[in-house]
């Protein structure tokens, strides 16, 4: 009997685990590493504007929250999301928009690849 | 007097308590002095903590201004007063309207709000009670020692003033100040 409630508990945790840690894989196609980049996201103070899961913050809305932005079809109103745009619009929004609240952060090019892999992870 | 079985309840509930306060007790002095608990600004607080913090901070801020009276905000040269404030001690930790902070107010933990939306967040004496007793553990510092009250609520109003500003419009005031700060410097 004890042994079943223990057996059902972690089987419990471990379906709970998985579901915290799908954000882990990138889909097909994706370059850079989600969890460097879920790193360097509260380094370059993304989250200060941005509700980003995984992330810890406030809740801001000055950016659009990033929990669904795998399924959008475009970012910043004009471009396909697909990893390259995405990368091109965090290293240099003003290049795009100069019009965009948005500002450059100085990203690198391996950060913005991390950075966005690991946005293309989260909310699929 | 309570009956035997009650007393050995009671007896076996009192010294339950008292082992796991002393284990709790033993296992926290071990991770506190054994240093355990990382430190570094790379790994945040949990989500939960975080939110907790913030939540007694904002109350705590609530409270303490309560009986401020802000002065009637927003006259044109108090604006601009507040924005060359603003450009030279707020903008390198918050950034601002199309632009980010430096990279020393990015990689602060908490990371320092942007004030694009302060004005929808907190009322005008809240604004004036964080700048000038700014908040503990959080970097923000106490301005009350550095700026005049009166350069506090020129910084606020020209918080006020952020949300409706382009990036143009922030470069425009920013560069009028300057022009206006050094013309005054000229007429001593």
């Amino acid at each position: 009997m004890k042994r079943a409630s223990i057996l059902a508990l972690s089987a419990l945790l471990s379906l709970l685990l998985a579901a915290c840690g799908n954000s882990g894989r990138p889909p097909a196609g994706v370059l850079g590493d989600p969890q460097s980049g879920k790193l360097a996201l509260s380094q370059y103070a993304c989250q200060a504007c941005h509700i980003i899961p995984g992330v810890t913050g406030s809740e801001v809305y000055v950016g659009r929250p990033l929990d669904d932005l795998a399924k959008r079809r475009f970012i910043a109103g004009t471009l396909p999301n697909d990893q390259a745009n995405l990368v091109r619009w965090i290293r240099d929004p003003q290049a795009i928009d100069p019009h965009t609240a948005m500002p450059d952060m100085g990203v690198s090019q391996q950060d913005a690849l991390d950075m966005s892999a690991y946005l293309l992870s989260i909310g699929r | 007097m309570p009956s035997a079985r009650t007393r050995l309840i009671l007896k076996t509930a009192a010294w339950t308590l008292l082992g796991a306060g002393a284990v709790g007790a033993a296992v926290g002095m071990a991770v506190f002095f054994g240093g355990w608990y990382y430190i570094g600004a790379t790994k945040h607080h949990f989500q939960s903590v975080y939110r907790l913090l913030e939540k007694g901070m904002q109350y705590s801020v609530r409270r303490n201004a309560r009986d401020i009276e802000a002065p009637k905000l927003g006259a044109p040269e108090q604006v601009l007063r507040g924005a060359a404030l603003y450009r030279d001690n707020c903008a390198q930790c918050h950034g601002g309207p199309g632009f980010a902070q430096s990279p020393i107010g990015m990689s602060m933990q908490p990371v320092p709000g942007p004030l694009i939306d302060a004005s929808a967040n907190w009322k005008e004496r809240e604004l004036y009670w964080i700048t000038r007793h700014g908040i503990k553990m959080s970097g923000m510092p106490a301005w009350e020692y550095h700026l005049s009250d009166a350069d506090i609520w020129a910084t606020v109003a020209f918080i006020a003033k952020l949300p409706g500003m382009s990036a143009q419009d922030y470069r425009a005031i920013t560069a009028q100040a300057t022009t206006q700060a050094s013309a005054a410097k000229e007429d001593r």
